[in-house]
């Protein structure tokens, strides 16, 4: 089974249809337009399957497909498809568990009465998507990734009855469009120094040594060279995609869509973009971008994870745990690991959308109830969930040895130990490696140990196999993923790097730092059990006290309040951009207000004074032209064939006209 | 002289006049004991088969040199314009299927295929004689046409007002020719270029192109030539507006641009600079210029549908006279894009109307009121042609004026009329705007000015013809180097 570059656009393709199919179909064909939208990214599977064995069996090669999309004078715009192991695992597991969350939305989305629009919405989310990753032209990926910015908006504001919701997707879509515009001014200059926004084109591509060699000596200001800065530019985009300091606080709001387009957002489509952006323009990206790139990325990784540990909602601490986790695969590209990066991406894709579909479960059952503190005792009602969500974790936290999220976490530590730049990256994600491991044993035990303290969590029970399959299989993935990629045969990172033969090493080598990174687990598991997690601490009623609360209640408070940063970019950006806005709406009404009057007075005049001159002096004469006329054209039978006569004469005159301008017009 | 090259240079004329023969023969002997219904069904469907017939014949003829010495020409333009005529004459046709209630339906098939031969034979002429006869073909099929729905007083007058224009503008165009073949002693156009190159600037030569011009003008409908089209518009029926309004169009640009171009290009003058010099271009100009303001200023007093339509045309006229002018420079491929796709887009609007006129009355823009509610299928397309002749990407529509304006302001920028030609175009395509917002507001947003109004019914062929445009506008805005690329 093989795909050739030619049909990749088939891929995004299929779930457009299928969009375009719940756009026009009637409110009432629910099975229809769900089916399709299942069966169309099922087929997207397959073949991105496909395309998976063609770029195995060269991993390479960019195998390439372009073409002519307009020509403007000596410009020509082209477009293309590419297919290399990168594109080709992404395709894979964005079809893969798309499809599975699409199924369980099926049972979650059931009681909706929009259900036939919310699969419309998913198939584009989807296909745009689908569209970023196969694209082989800048352009193209822009477009789609403004589609995914488009799709993340419904979505989020699905339920847009809610205020919060309509406010969330607001948020969503005007902050990861600060990261666009950069992304777009990146695009332009690109286009405006290589010429070209196809990424792989026979050698003059924009990621080929050409113009990689004239991007990186060109110099601009302040000593960077062209390429750190359009690197940098490109970088602002997936910053603002990937949920990245200091662009992350949409990504947490976001949780007001419905669960299922959580799972989507933070496991395949919308948050992975960025990612993939970087590890697919990673030749462009010089040292200096990469360690911007890194101490980003660190910084988002600790960020992410100091506020998951005092957040008490559901959803909410699984959002910070995504911002948490795209800051480790942001600082694996930041250290030259774009490898380990996407091996990450690619097993928290997998749990991470297990946690959410877990946690989507948990909600339904629990009436839409997300508050740790009323949740509780869910392990023995909801058994099937509870397995599935303790194996999310474990992968999320990274419990050795079996679970992906080890693997894959381990690769990026490995990475950043090895990186000879600033050690800050090192540490800070040592440090949220704890934090993760303890902020996961809160939450389990908070939400499925102990009672259930409100009658939500007392009467929850486990939900239909619609919902609960998509968990297992997860689940079973969560496990296995990670062995792709082990140190001792890193077969993941070798084909990303386009080589085909796997060059391990002993696990030993290296293993202080993942002894080291066992213990820290271990510390952080141990601590969330012992603050919350044992039977003596195990919270009774819902309003009790948070024992950090109680041993350090300021800073709790902080962080409660998520470090203030939606206060703090209120208080700066939000204030200044409503000052600017007075301003201009103050130019507007008095400045240009005051000249569009004037000119309108002005206006007004002159129409006077001409009416005035009109009727008194022309109309008199022109009154007894028309009079004349009148009587002329009732000479002629009637007014019909009069106006006939009176076209031709006027094609008669249009002639003499015409030969006058000809005839002066020769003579001059 | 090869007879065998010349039927095969005329297949598709030759498919259609048989076509329209077989039509005739069908009714006459078969149709009289059925149904008007049927009659017409059978007569759109031989009428059908005989314009596919005539794109295969269009296709093999193929593309080649001058045919039979020097009368017929079969390049890129004659093969793109033939195509697509015919393509504009089978969406008439399907349009009079689902829509016309005609008591002769085979007569008026076969006129439109009569109509059609004109067509494209115009857009292989390559000789004033050829060249003038095909034209007398087209026009006088058309004139009857206008005049086809005898029951209305209006359509009658729509075709007499009609035939007095265009007889006389074909008098002036035969006289036009008689001065130039008296001038360079030649009849065929690669000859006259030959001569005119040599003679140079005369008066005399000054008025044979004025006298082509204002034959050239009364086709295109360009001011102050018009005049016959606002009443033709909304007298005629509704399938002979559209073919009038299109294909006939589309074949009268490519007529007169190859006589205009490659047999009179010489005298072509110049008007990329201010100074400029004499010949036809600036003339052309200053129809182009006069269209563009007329039809815009008047299409904004107009309350009738099909009187609106018509001034938006006479301003398309000034646009694609805008890429007449450029095509001595930029090629033919612009003005070709323009004037095909304005042709879609207006179509498709006449099939709107005739839908619309079919279930009831469809004279003011507010009989469109509500359509959103009566048929969103309607609705949904209408917004598509409208939005096309108003230029929103991606429609083709944009394209087309993207391109041309581009070409005119490429051509000395605004050192000279060409560009401020293109500036004033631009500034008017936002008056244009208004009034396509006008018509679109009524139909997408006003309520039903009666809210117990039935759904408008939808036949199937009326269907076909609407989805057909809508997809080809929205796909050639996408991609149009399929037609571009053919130049």
């Amino acid at each position: 089974m093989s795909l050739s570059a030619q049909f990749l656009w088939l891929i995004p393709a299929l779930p457009l249809l299928a969009a375009a199919l719940g756009a026009f179909a009637p409110r009432g064909a629910r099975t229809l337009v769900a089916g399709a939208a299942i069966g169309a990214l099922a087929l997207s599977f397959f073949l991105s399957c496909a395309a998976l064995s063609t770029a195995l069996a060269n991993p390479a090669a960019h195998l390439t497909h372009n073409f002519t999309w307009f020509e403007l004078g000596n410009d020509t715009v082209r477009l293309g498809w590419l297919l290399d192991p990168l594109t080709a695992f992404m395709c894979t597991m964005v079809t893969f568990v798309g499809t599975l969350i699409f199924i369980f939305s099926l049972g979650y989305m059931k009681a909706d009465e929009n259900f036939k629009q919310f699969f419309c919405f998913l198939s584009l989310f989807a296909a745009a998507m689908l569209g970023l990753l196969v694209a082989n032209s800048l352009l193209l990926l822009f477009v789609c990734w403004e589609l995914v910015g488009l799709a993340s908006y419904l979505l989020i504001g699905f339920w847009f009855h809610k205020p919060s919701a309509a406010a969330a997707a607001k948020k969503a879509f005007i902050t990861t469009r600060i990261g666009d515009l950069g992304f777009l001014l990146g695009l332009l200059w690109l286009y405006d120094s290589a010429g070209s926004l196809l990424l792989y084109d026979h050698g003059h591509g924009v990621l080929e040594a050409t113009a990689l060699g004239a991007l990186g000596s060109a110099a601009t200001v302040g000593g960077l060279t062209v390429a750190s800065a359009i690197g940098l530019l490109l970088f602002c985009g997936a910053v603002g995609k990937s949920g990245q300091f200091p662009l992350h606080v949409w990504l947490p709001d976001a949780m007001e869509g419905p669960t299922p387009v959580s799972a989507l957002i933070h496991a395949a489509t919308m948050v992975a973009a960025g990612v993939f952006l970087m590890a697919r323009v990673y030749p462009l990206l010089t040292a200096d971008v990469r360690q911007v790139i890194a101490l980003i990325g660190a910084l988002t990784a600790l960020l992410g994870a100091v506020i998951a540990v005092a957040q008490s909602d559901l959803k909410r601490i699984l959002a910070f745990s995504t911002v948490s986790q795209l800051g480790y695969m942001m600082l694996a590209i930041g250290v030259g690991a774009p490898g380990a990066a996407v091996f990450h991406l690619l097993t928290h894709a997998f749990f991470k959308a297990l946690l959410f579909l877990g946690a989507g479960s948990v909600i339904h059952a629990a009436h839409h109830e997300q508050d740790i503190r009323q949740l509780g005792g869910l392990s023995t009602k909801m058994k099937l969930t509870f397995a599935t969500f303790a194996i999310g974790t474990m992968a999320l936290v990274g419990v050795p040895l079996v679970f992906s999220g080890f693997w894959s976490k381990e690769a990026i530590l490995h990475a950043a130990h090895a990186t000879s730049g600033s050690p800050f990256p090192f540490y800070a994600a040592l440090i949220g490696v704890a934090l993760t491991a303890f902020y996961n044993t809160r939450l389990i035990s908070e939400t499925f140990f102990g009672h259930g303290r409100s009658h939500a969590a007392q009467h929850a029970h486990e939900n239909s196999a619609v919902m609960t399959t998509p968990l297992v299989i997860l689940a079973f993935f969560a496990i296995v993923l990670g062995f792709l990629g082990t140190p001792a045969y890193p077969w993941l990172q070798a084909r990303l790097n386009g080589e085909t033969a796997v060059h391990g090493h002993s696990l030993l080598d290296g293993a202080g730092l993942m002894v080291l990174s066992i213990v820290l687990v271990a510390a952080g598991i141990g601590a969330g059990w012992w603050l919350y997690g044992r039977k003596l601490r195990l919270r009774i009623k819902a309003s009790a006290p948070d024992p950090l609360a109680t041993a350090a209640p300021r800073a709790h408070a902080w962080v409660v309040a998520r470090l203030q940063f939606d206060e703090l970019y209120a208080a700066t950006v939000g204030v200044l951009n409503t000052f600017l806005a007075t301003a201009a709406d103050g130019f507007d009404r008095y400045v240009w207000g005051g000249i569009v009057h004037f000119l309108a007075l002005l206006g007004e005049f002159c129409g006077t004074v001409n009416r005035e001159a009109d009727e008194q002096g022309l109309n008199a004469g022109f009154d007894a032209t028309s009079e004349k006329l009148r009587g002329t054209g009732q000479a002629y039978s009637r007014a019909q064939t009069g106006d006939a006569h009176g076209y031709l004469r006027l094609l008669a005159v249009g002639f003499v006209v015409l030969a006058l301008v000809a005839i002066l017009g020769g003579v001059a | 002289m090869n007879y065998l090259e010349l039927l095969r240079a005329l297949l598709p004329e030759t498919a259609l006049v048989v076509g329209a023969l077989l039509a005739l023969t069908f009714d006459l002997s078969f149709g009289v004991r059925q149904s008007r219904e049927t009659r017409l069904h059978a007569a759109v469907i031989i009428g059908t088969l005989a314009v596919v017939a005539a794109m295969f014949g269009a296709l093999s003829a193929g593309v080649a040199d001058a045919v039979f010495g020097g009368v017929l020409v079969l390049d890129e333009l004659t093969l793109a314009s033939r195509l697509g005529v015919l393509m504009l004459a089978w969406l008439t046709l399907t349009l009079t299927g689902g829509t016309a209630r005609l008591r002769h339906p085979a007569e008026f098939v076969a006129i439109v295929l009569f109509a059609t031969a004109g067509f494209t034979l115009m857009a292989a002429a390559q000789q004033l004689l050829v060249a003038f006869l095909a034209l007398e073909l087209a026009s006088l099929s058309l004139y009857i046409l206008a005049g086809f729905d005898k029951s209305r007083p209006e359509s009658a007058e729509a075709a007499l007002k009609y035939f007095l224009f265009g007889g006389m503008s074909a008098a002036f165009l035969l006289f036009g020719f008689s001065l130039i073949y008296g001038l360079t002693g030649s009849i065929e156009l690669p000859q006259i270029a030959h001569q005119l190159a040599r003679q140079g600037q005369s008066p005399l030569l000054s008025l044979a192109l004025v006298m082509v011009l204002v034959a050239f003008g009364f086709k295109a409908a360009a001011a102050p030539f018009h005049l016959w089209a606002p009443d033709v518009y909304e007298g005629a029926p509704v399938v002979s507006s559209a073919l009038i309004a299109s294909a006939s169009k589309l074949a009268g640009f490519t007529l007169f641009v190859r006589l205009l171009w490659p047999g009179f290009g010489p005298a072509a003058g110049s008007v990329a600079t201010a100074a400029g010099s004499p010949g036809w271009l600036p003339l052309v100009a200053c129809l182009s210029a006069a269209s563009l303001l007329l039809g815009n200023f008047a299409a904004l007093a107009q309350s009738n549908v099909r009187r609106l339509l018509a001034y938006s045309a006479i301003a398309h006229a000034g646009v694609m006279l805008l890429g007449v002018i450029v095509a001595g420079d930029a090629g033919l491929g612009p003005l070709f894009y323009y004037v095909f796709t304005y042709g879609l887009a207006t179509i498709g609007a006449f099939a709107v109307i005739a839908v619309v006129e079919r279930a009831g009355c469809c004279q003011k823009i507010t009989d469109l009121a509500g359509l959103h509610r009566r048929s969103p299928l309607l609705a949904g397309c209408f917004a598509v042609y409208l939005l096309s002749l108003a230029g929103i990407p991606p429609l083709a529509g944009f394209f087309g004026k993207f391109t041309v304006f581009a070409a005119a302001l490429n051509l000395g920028g605004l050192a000279g009329p060409a560009g401020w030609l293109a500036l004033l175009a631009i500034a008017l395509s936002a008056v244009a705007l208004y009034y396509y917002l006008v018509m679109l507001k009524q139909a997408l947003v006003v309520a039903p000015a009666d809210p117990a109004s039935a759904p408008v019914p939808v036949p199937a062929d009326a269907a076909i013809v609407l989805v057909f445009t809508a997809l080809l506008l929205v796909l050639l805005g996408l991609f149009p180097s399929v037609v571009l690329r053919i130049f």
